[in-house]
């Protein structure tokens, strides 16, 4: 069977950040920070539209940039201010959004590149797109493998965390600099409005059928790896946005996940 | 010439003159302390009275002002120190979406058993196997952390706090989340713990009739320590009420029950 090489490039992108923001998204639902991923998403679309002005023919770098500098606005204001998070952020969000609009709006013929990065576009993933996710996977895997103590147990009481000698802040930030960059690299994807879907559903669904921290990570990361890969392959004979595509699959998947939970419990309980 | 000198026993924890300031309001006003190594005291107050700061100084998260803090006669709380003492938190701030099992938790705690991973669960057990006896939690091992009672929890967390032999321990208000029951067997506990291993346990605690029955001295703090001593000193209704800022008698837990294992 001959496969199109956009589609291979497709395909391996997806299995490539899949498992990786199944990875992650384990710390960031336990941590509460959905909102956080979602805000860094869409602060990539000013991003986005900066790229276009300055004439690049891939927006890439200054996506990722754009987001990194809004994930570091968020933690300043957080230290430095008394606003409450949920403000801090809707407040980035809603800015981040409004200046990639006015800027898209004032240059011509970006209407269709705008809904490749609203929703995902298979057709939008070059080779560079694939080698960078394969380059983001190794290394971010392998950091937060490497932190994996630290990260559960910041994740359990960060007091508990500095008693026990880890740099809190530090970790804070890098955590927050890997979930940037692997978010803003799966907008190409899922698009910026899904893309926070790949880092809450493997995760969410995994809890409900693992017993230990393990086994949820194991099982995000394969959950991961299902729903972007299958996604991005049914959205070619659909013709549909991959965004959408690989979303619904995995509300499938927790779908199925919270039904073998509930007869996992119920066999359980019955023996 | 027959002469015994009597050397007091070294500090475990010496604070001199300290002063935190928080969002402008004084929180400690020259506070000053000596905890002898190797004693179970207690550190008392009403609600506002700095004992959250306090703590929080001994630990290294909250900068003074001014004034000094030195652990177990080596100085101010550092990495290198810090792992020499054990903290026991209130709670978690567990999410229930987080599946960490108290294995993996404790695990998570020991560098014997960092790579927890890639272990199968029964090497991890046989790592874990002395402290996980001690404090009779063999049977929660496979539990989430985010779903125990308050007494449970509190078990896991002086467990794993005494997985790398600390010296000094701190309890932060241990009995918060536990029922009355649980708490008289949890003081027991911490008893015992004090008793088996000679560590210096440090209880910041509003529960005064519990503190009254355990602590070996009292300290009383409203912004600096207006009394100090043995329990049945401090607990009389004058230095409570310079502590606390109103008439108080003491209450009295008897023992004339028995209490069940509620909470484990």
């Amino acid at each position: 069977m001959d496969i199109e090489p956009f589609m291979l490039r497709a395909v391996l992108t997806a299995l490539f950040l899949g498992p990786l923001c199944g990875f992650i998204g384990v710390f960031v639902t336990a941590r509460r920070m959905s909102f956080f991923s979602d805000t860094v998403a869409h602060a990539a679309l000013a991003g986005v539209a900066l790229g276009f002005w300055l004439g690049l023919p891939d927006p890439t770098i200054p996506m990722i940039l754009f987001s990194l500098i809004i994930a570091g606005l968020i933690l300043w204001l957080k230290e430095r201010t008394a606003l409450l998070n949920d403000t801090i952020m809707a407040l980035l969000l809603s800015g981040s959004v409004a200046l990639g609009m006015v800027i898209l709006s004032l240059l011509k013929g970006y209407r269709g590149e705008l809904d490749r990065y609203l929703f995902g576009d298979i057709l939008s993933v070059g080779w560079g797109d694939a080698a960078l996710a394969l380059v983001v996977l190794i290394t971010v895997g392998s950091v937060l493998f490497w932190k994996l103590n630290a990260l559960a147990l910041l994740t359990a009481h960060s007091d508990l965390a500095h008693v026990s000698g880890i740099s809190v802040r530090w970790l804070n930030y890098g955590f927050v600099a890997l979930l940037t960059v692997t978010v803003a690299l799966s907008i190409r994807l899922l698009g910026i409005i899904l893309v926070t879907s790949l880092v809450v559903i493997p995760p969410a669904a995994a809890r409900n059928l693992a017993r230990s921290l393990r086994q949820q990570i194991l099982l995000s990361l394969l959950l991961g790896l299902v729903g972007a890969g299958g996604g991005v392959v049914l959205s070619y004979p659909l013709n549909l946005p991959s965004g959408p595509c690989i979303t619904l699959t995995l509300v499938g998947l927790f779908v199925v996940s919270l039904i073998g939970g509930r007869l996992q419990r119920a066999h359980q309980n019955a023996s | 010439m027959d002469i015994a000198f009597r050397s007091p026993k070294p500090a475990a924890v010496e604070v001199r003159d300290l002063h935190v300031r928080l969002g402008g309001n004084p929180v400690l006003r020259g506070v000053n302390l000596r905890i002898e190594a190797g004693r179970m005291v207690a550190l008392i107050g009403p609600n506002g009275s700095g004992k959250t700061t306090l703590l929080r100084c001994l630990l290294g998260l909250q900068k003074p002002d001014s004034g000094s803090v030195r652990l177990l006669q080596e100085g101010p709380p550092d990495p290198a120190l810090l792992r020499r003492m054990g903290y026991v938190p209130q709670r978690l701030q567990l999410d229930p979406s987080f599946m960490l099992t108290v294995r993996e938790f404790l695990a998570i705690r020991r560098p014997l058993t960092a790579g927890w991973f890639w272990r199968p669960s029964r090497q991890i057990d046989a790592l874990l196997h002395e402290a996980v006896g001690e404090m009779d939690v063999t049977r929660l091992l496979d539990r989430p952390v985010a779903g125990l009672s308050g007494g449970q929890l509190q078990r896991v967390l002086i467990c794993s706090s005494l997985l790398n032999e600390p010296e000094l321990l701190l309890l932060d208000e241990p009995t918060a989340g536990v029922d009355t029951p649980g708490e008289a067997d949890f003081y027991e506990l911490i008893a015992e713990v004090h008793r088996r291993r000679g560590l210096t346990v440090v209880l910041v605690s509003h529960d005064l009739s519990m503190v009254y029955r355990h602590a070996s001295r009292v300290y009383a703090l409203n912004g600096v320590i207006c009394c100090e001593g043995a329990p049945e000193e401090v607990m009389n209704a004058e230095s409570l009420r310079q502590a606390y800022g109103i008439h108080f008698t003491p209450y009295q837990h008897h023992h004339s029950h028995s209490h069940g294992s509620h909470g484990h």
